[in-house]
């Protein structure tokens, strides 16, 4: 899926404004609460928080050096999520989203165990909880737009594009010398659609070290082949639960919609 | 505005989606059974236009300022921005510091807290870092003896927050309502505008005929906003500035020494609170150095200045109290630290410390009044970005003076001096267009603000100088009685102690970009408030 979209993050250039978090909350029409900041030194991510800036106070050359990292959903070219869900509430669109259909989530939570980022979160404080995560504006995308937070950025530190374009750029800026020689989400979980360089060692900034180059449905693959029988029973069972709670929705819908009249 | 793309996709029906539909399969149907829903989470909310443009076409003005959430003078509510830019617009053009070093940042928000954000913000998610909760306690303790004191320009702005038109002189009215807000005595920041101006001209005479080894030109020092640009871009500038502290600083070093020992307050007990048109005073007054009381009395934890209000703040503890502006009387300061000269009274404007020191500095030097030019000193008027004037002065020769106000044009005069281009003996600096009167504590008026608000402040200023009796630093009885029988003269010792101070660099926390800040600085500033 290389010719797919993707967004280089470049850690060297992000000034800490926030917008990218401000942009996300207002497109996606997410609420702000005081005690789950989006940003600073320990912002929370959730459901209503679907992209963090965090501030990091690290080290460079013996000298102090900030930087703030923003986290959202990869966008695994093959993620582990959607080969984990089984009511096919997630899926990987063409154009480079992972996306997920709350109206076909069965809440089992399968998802948030199988990610690699820990990036779904659950709607916990809601009555029909769903899981919850960044789209990536896929419908901005299918409108030719690029993602919010990438638009807002006024600095150039989120750069919109195809992965392919992306890689060639990021790799021409690592031999300026002036980064880390790794541009992260390459490779890890199979490669992703965020892509980040910087000029400070990842771990250093909070980035998950250990998650493998193998593509995790691979991995889930070799253990699923060998248990045919509960992966169907687990099927039938999640689409019955899905339907269940399909019917739920669309009368508290309904419901909702009475009251807004 | 426009609405998420998804509005479009509710009401859509096609033949996919009806199948799906009928089959009761992953869509959802409404009531009226007509409508498909598919649903993806997230898109229920809006953009600004400028970014619902084709990806190819990044939008010309995005995103906003970075805030320290440490900042000690501004603060930022998420929920109110709406991305508009004009923060950064503000910042760097009309400031000319976002976006005048380079990436990665080191260990610092650069900020110089003029708060010109605040004004420009169409929203107020940036404001002022609210004070008036830690003054309303200090009010009400009744250990604490609450002492306020307000700067020249906070008497042609207050008003405007009363629905009054733009430099309405509301002086009286002003002391009046502190007063009935609890404050135990009301004292004149143009007290110690006169004081600023006897120290920092005794100093400029001193660099002029050089018994002093300071270099010229001498730099102003009482704007916070513009100290600090100092220690950031320019620290081998440092020698040059004015080791006077501002106005605000001296009134709180005096007001718990002087004052304190004249009428047997004991200054643990004062609570000192100054009103500005300004959010850098927040930050100056928390700059570790300025304790001089807590060192004249052994006694570090004593501050010079406990809280700073802006005028917008003043305001609204004015209407939460329930102050009915209209009928409220019009009252004088307070004696000891409350006379004010017009000199004084015209630091709130653009080239008004300027004027106000070749007053004086002319009398200390020929021993005369100054001629009548100096009490009109057009040149330094008006509001154009960079001004210069000179001067014959019998006895000493032509004292060349030049005057700045916002950092785009401070910077630009700065680098004509640095390039050997111009030569000048003083340069004063504002922050802010239009001086002090158009600060960023100010209350909002357009957006952006315009020079026809910050010209009725100044005019109003200027109109209350021309009409005044005392219209000289060196005149006012008060400072007379002060030196007289307290501090001995300007820059004797005691006067060092209280009321000068140093200057550290900051340069190590920046990196200054000399390409953007060349491309920031080729749009030209004439005008104050236009880029
Ligand atoms: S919008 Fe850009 S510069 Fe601002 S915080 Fe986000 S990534 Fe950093
Ligand atoms: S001016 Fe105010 S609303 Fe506009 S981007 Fe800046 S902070 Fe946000």
């Amino acid at each position: 899926m290389n010719g797919s979209n993707a967004v280089l993050v470049d850690l060297t250039q992000c000034v800490g404004c926030g917008s990218c978090t401000v942009a996300c909350k207002l497109w996606n029409g997410k609420p702000y609460d005081k005690g789950a900041p989006a940003t600073g030194l320990h912002p929370v991510a959730d459901h209503s928080n679907w992209t963090t800036l965090t501030q990091r106070k690290a080290e460079k050359d013996g000298a102090p050096a900030w930087r703030f990292v923003k986290a959202q959903c990869m966008h695994c070219e093959e993620p582990a999520c959607v080969s984990s869900c089984m009511s096919k509430a997630m899926r990987k669109t063409e154009q480079g989203p992972v996306v997920y259909r709350p109206d076909l989530c069965a809440g089992c939570r399968y998802c948030m165990m199988a990610c690699p980022f820990e990036v779904p979160k659950y709607e916990w404080g809601k009555v029909i909880p769903s899981v919850s995560k960044c789209q990536m504006c896929s419908t901005r995308l299918a409108h030719g737009r690029s993602p919010a937070c990438t638009d807002a950025c006024p600095t150039g530190a989120l750069r919109f594009g195809r992965r392919q374009e992306l890689l060639g750029i990021a790799h021409d800026k690592l031999k300026t010398g002036r980064y880390v020689n790794k541009v992260y989400g390459e490779r890890e979980a199979g490669g992703t659609s965020w892509l980040y360089i910087s000029d400070i060692p990842f771990g250093q900034l909070g980035f998950k070290a250990n998650v493998t180059s193998e593509s995790l449905p691979a991995i889930a693959e070799h253990y699923m082949r060998k248990t045919p029988a509960l992966l169907l029973g687990g099927a039938a069972l999640f689409m019955g639960l899905s339907k269940l709670i399909q019917r739920k929705k669309a009368v508290a819908a309904a419901e909702e919609g009475k009251r807004e009249q | 505005m426009s609405k998420s793309f998804d509005a479009k996709e509710k009401t859509t029906i096609d033949r996919r989606n009806m199948l799906k539909a009928l089959v009761g399969g992953c869509a959802t149907a409404s009531l009226t059974g007509c409508l498909v829903r598919e649903q993806e989470p997230g898109a229920k909310g809006w953009v600004p236009q400028q970014y619902d443009a084709p990806s190819n076409w990044p939008p010309q003005v995005r995103g906003r300022v970075p805030i320290d959430p440490e900042n000690p003078s501004i603060v930022r509510d998420d929920r109110k921005c709406v991305l508009c830019g004009q923060c950064i617009e503000v910042c760097k053009k009309i400031q000319t510091i976002y976006g005048s070093y380079a990436l990665p940042v080191k260990d610092d928000f650069i900020c110089i807290h003029c708060g010109q954000c605040t004004l420009w913000c169409p929203t107020g998610a940036i404001a002022e870092a609210d004070d008036r909760t830690r003054v309303l306690q200090a009010l009400k303790d009744p250990t604490k003896v609450v002492i306020v004191q307000t700067a020249p320009s906070t008497r042609v702005g207050l008003g405007e927050e009363f629905g009054m038109p733009a430099g309405s002189w509301v002086e009286g009215k002003q002391v009046a309502a502190l007063r009935r807000l609890g404050f135990s005595r009301v004292f004149d920041t143009n007290f110690t505008a006169d004081l600023t101006i006897m120290e920092e001209g005794s100093e400029l005479i001193e660099r002029l005929t050089g018994k002093s080894e300071a270099p010229l030109p001498q730099l102003t020092s009482c704007c916070p906003g513009w100290v600090k640009f100092v220690e950031y871009y320019y620290p081998e500038w440092m020698p040059n500035l004015s080791t006077a502290k501002s106005p605000q600083q001296m009134l709180g070093a005096v007001l718990k020494t002087y004052y304190a020992k004249k009428t047997g307050i004991d200054p643990r007990t004062i609570f000192s609170v100054s009103v500005m048109p300004c959010t850098a005073k927040k930050f100056e007054s928390a700059r570790p150095e300025f304790n001089a009381a807590g060192r004249y009395w052994k006694n570090d934890g004593l501050r010079d200045i406990d809280a700073v209000l802006t005028v917008r703040e003043l305001a609204l503890l004015m209407k939460e109290a329930g102050l009915d502006f209209a009928s409220l009387p019009e009252e004088s300061y307070d004696s000891l630290l409350g006379e004010g000269s017009g000199a004084a009274l015209i630091f709130g404007s653009t080239g008004g410390v300027m004027e106000a020191a070749v007053r004086t500095a002319y009398h200390a030097v020929t021993g005369q009044k100054a001629p009548a030019l100096a009490f009109d000193l057009a040149p330094v008027r008006g509001l154009s970005g960079v001004k210069e004037a000179s001067l014959d002065v019998p006895g000493h020769g032509k004292v060349c003076v030049a005057v700045a106000h916002g950092l785009h044009n401070a910077r630009t005069l700065l680098d004509r001096v640095k390039a050997g281009t111009a030569r000048y003996d003083f340069i004063e600096v504002m922050s802010c267009p239009g001086g002090c009167i158009g600060g960023g504590g100010m209350p909002r008026s357009s957006v952006p603000p315009a020079d026809d608000v910050r010209r009725s402040r100044i005019r109003s200023l200027q109109v209350k100088d021309a009409a005044g009796t005392l219209r000289e630093s060196h005149e006012n009885q008060e400072i007379k009685e002060l030196y007289r029988s307290f501090l001995g003269r300007p820059l004797s010792h005691l006067s060092h102690e209280l009321l000068h101070t140093d200057y550290v660099s900051r340069a190590k926390h920046l990196k200054v970009d000399p390409k953007a800040l060349e491309e920031i600085l080729a749009g030209q500033v004439t005008e104050a408030s236009r880029p």
